[in-house]
């Protein structure tokens, strides 16, 4: 079973996504924040990561960071989520190491198609422009 | 002086009543300069009341010797003569040569009248008085003008000096007679003096009364500066508040969307007819709500200055087939068929593509909301340094004076469009805002029951300049740019 952590700190967008992933199959665990995200990563080893960039404390690119910083948890690829389709978002995600970005709110046949291409390797990690 | 006027509408006896007689003897060449304007005025006043005053004299020297010589009658028309002056004014525009002539006519005058009546005990030595003051005010008081004036006197003087060192003075009157004429004589010329003197002092009034109003003036202009500012200040707040706002409205919306959308998905699944007509109205709202907050949070951003270009590299090809994409279901809606027509698909281009996407996706969805059962058109070209997307639609048109405020916020056609076709209102504002943070523009054409076109023109490679923005575009222009473009 694949399992996605899902780091998001509006509880409502946390239960919702994390009720729409379970349904399609996956296992999800939640991370309330940046730190806790990092830990988790770390403890649950999910296959995946869903980093909402824009979190209250320590935000989404800087828990991303120290993610990509621990060889424990480097290879997981991570998928960031932002409010705005903004190139300047797309820049700082490719820096820190994410391997796809998608706005929000989720359109989830959208999403999942970035999360089954991120897990099988199917669509080329972003690389730097 | 018709600010005079305005200042005191009131003053029921001011010189300000006579000066339209006054500017009728002015010439136009004169009345430019304000100065000489009003040097005019003082000319022209002296030069039509003095001589009544001077003939009081000589009608007084006419009643005491009946059968009088040459000497009064060369007086008489020494002081008559002065009336012809506003004439000649008029006339010939002369006013230095014309204001030194009457100095020097006024300073003989006087001097021809000591002379032969009474020398240096006459009557007509007060009216001396009025020499340097009329003709101060006449030519001004710079030094030029004060050696003029001081030399005419000296040397009119000195003529008069020569005639009595040659014979002393004539007498046409015995001196014993001439007594009653001094207190008329000196009455007269206090009159005179007064009356100019009267003139003067107004105008210096009046004049210090214009400065005060200049001063009113200049503190009203710094208050609407301070007006002004405050209200970019408010402004900016608005727009700031706004963009918080709109944050904050996305959170609980975005739960609606979703939660309705899980819902969607479940009555679905389970075939309850009933429920998914509902929740896909719910959903529909939801999103529209979404896009509405979404265009607001885009727009207080453009007005408070704080939205970024963030040019990428991408294909023409790519940007149509995106939008595509996006809009095809909602343009097929309406019975539509969408036809794109695009020649330079390989062609790049360097801007901000999300904003180019929402500004086309916009133009495109209108398109498709506005037409039944007809043609949407899009077409991708490459012309020079700019690309042109334009979508051409066969839908309803856009009569020439809702063309007008098109791109204003909340400008579409009318208020019933709008909930028909369930408009925001923003998109066209808001992407024409954005094509212009992108130095491009949209133009617009259309005619009522034909279609419409819009031609969405940005640089192909976008470049940062601050000073060179596009010239806001009226929809006349534009429709008649595209026209050209057409043809």
């Amino acid at each position: 079973m694949t399992k996605i952590l899902l780091v998001e700190d509006n509880e409502m967008n946390r239960d919702m996504l994390g009720r729409r992933l379970t349904r399609h199959g996956f296992t999800v665990c939640f991370a309330v924040d940046g730190p806790s995200g990092v830990r988790m990563a770390n403890d649950e080893a999910p296959d995946l990561i869903l980093m909402d960039v824009a979190l209250g404390y320590m935000d989404g690119w800087e828990a991303t960071r120290l993610i990509k910083a621990n060889p424990a948890t480097r290879r997981i690829p991570i998928i960031a989520l932002t409010a705005h389709a903004l190139a300047s978002d797309r820049d700082t995600s490719v820096k820190v190491g994410c391997a796809d970005f998608d706005t929000k709110p989720v359109d989830l046949p959208r999403l999942l198609g970035k999360i089954r291409g991120c897990l099988d390797g199917s669509i080329p990690r972003m690389s730097a422009v | 002086m018709d600010r005079a006027n305005a200042i005191h509408p009131t003053r029921s006896l001011s010189p300000a009543m006579i000066y339209p007689m006054l500017d009728w003897f002015i010439p136009a060449r004169l009345k430019e300069n304000n100065e000489l304007k009003q040097r005019a005025r003082m000319f022209l006043i002296s030069h039509l009341i003095g001589p009544f005053l001077g003939h009081t004299i000589t009608v007084y020297l006419f009643i005491l010797d009946p059968m009088p010589d040459y000497a009064l009658w060369v007086l008489a028309s020494q002081i008559t003569v002065f009336w012809a002056f506003p004439f000649l004014l008029k006339w010939t525009g002369w006013y230095n040569a014309l204001a030194i002539l009457s100095v020097q006519n006024l300073i003989l005058a006087i001097l021809w009248g000591c002379y032969h009546y009474g020398g240096l005990s006459s009557p007509f030595l007060p009216w001396l008085l009025t020499v340097p003051l009329l003709a101060f005010f006449y030519l001004g008081s710079g030094a030029r003008q004060r050696f003029l004036v001081l030399s005419l006197i000296a040397l009119n003087f000195a003529g008069f000096y020569a005639a009595y060192a040659e014979s002393s003075f004539p007498e046409h009157i015995p001196l014993s007679s001439l007594s009653g004429i001094g207190i008329i004589s000196t009455l007269a010329a206090a009159v005179y003096v007064s009356i100019m003197a009267l003139y003067y002092g107004n105008i210096v009034a009046s004049q210090s009364e214009l400065e005060r109003e200049v001063r009113r003036h200049l503190a009203t202009a710094r208050q609407l500066q301070e007006a002004k500012a405050e209200a970019e200040r408010a402004n900016k707040a608005k727009s700031e508040f706004l963009a918080n706002m709109s944050h904050e409205l996305r959170t609980p919306l975005n739960a609606v969307i979703g939660y309705s959308e899980m819902l969607l998905e479940d009555a679905q699944a389970d075939g309850r007819e009933e429920q998914t007509a509902d929740l896909k109205r719910i959903h529909g709202a939801g999103k529209h709500l979404l896009t509405l907050v979404s265009d607001v949070l885009d727009l207080s951003k453009l007005e408070a200055g704080k939205m970024e270009v963030y040019p990428e590299r991408f294909s023409l090809g790519q940007i149509i087939d995106e939008a595509v994409a996006k809009t095809k279901d909602g343009i097929a809606a309406n019975g539509n068929k969408l036809v794109v027509d695009c020649s330079d698909r390989d062609a790049v281009i360097e801007t901000d593509m999300a904003k180019l996407r929402q500004a086309i996706h916009n133009v495109l969805d209108n398109a498709g909301k506005f037409t039944r059962n007809g043609t949407v058109t899009l077409i991708g070209r490459v012309k020079g340094e700019k690309l042109e997307l334009t979508v051409r639609d066969t839908g309803l048109g856009i009569s020439k004076e809702n063309l007008s405020n098109l791109f204003q916020n909340f400008g579409e056609s009318e208020g019933a469009t709008s909930s028909k076709y369930g408009g925001t209102g923003l998109g066209l504002a808001l992407s024409q805002k954005l094509c212009r943070l992108m130095n491009g523009e949209i133009l617009v054409a259309s005619e009522v029951g034909v279609g419409s076109s819009f031609t969405i023109r940005v640089p192909l490679l976008y470049r940062k300049a601050k000073e060179s923005e596009p010239a806001p575009l009226t929809a006349e222009n534009a429709s008649t740019s595209l026209a050209g473009a057409a043809a």
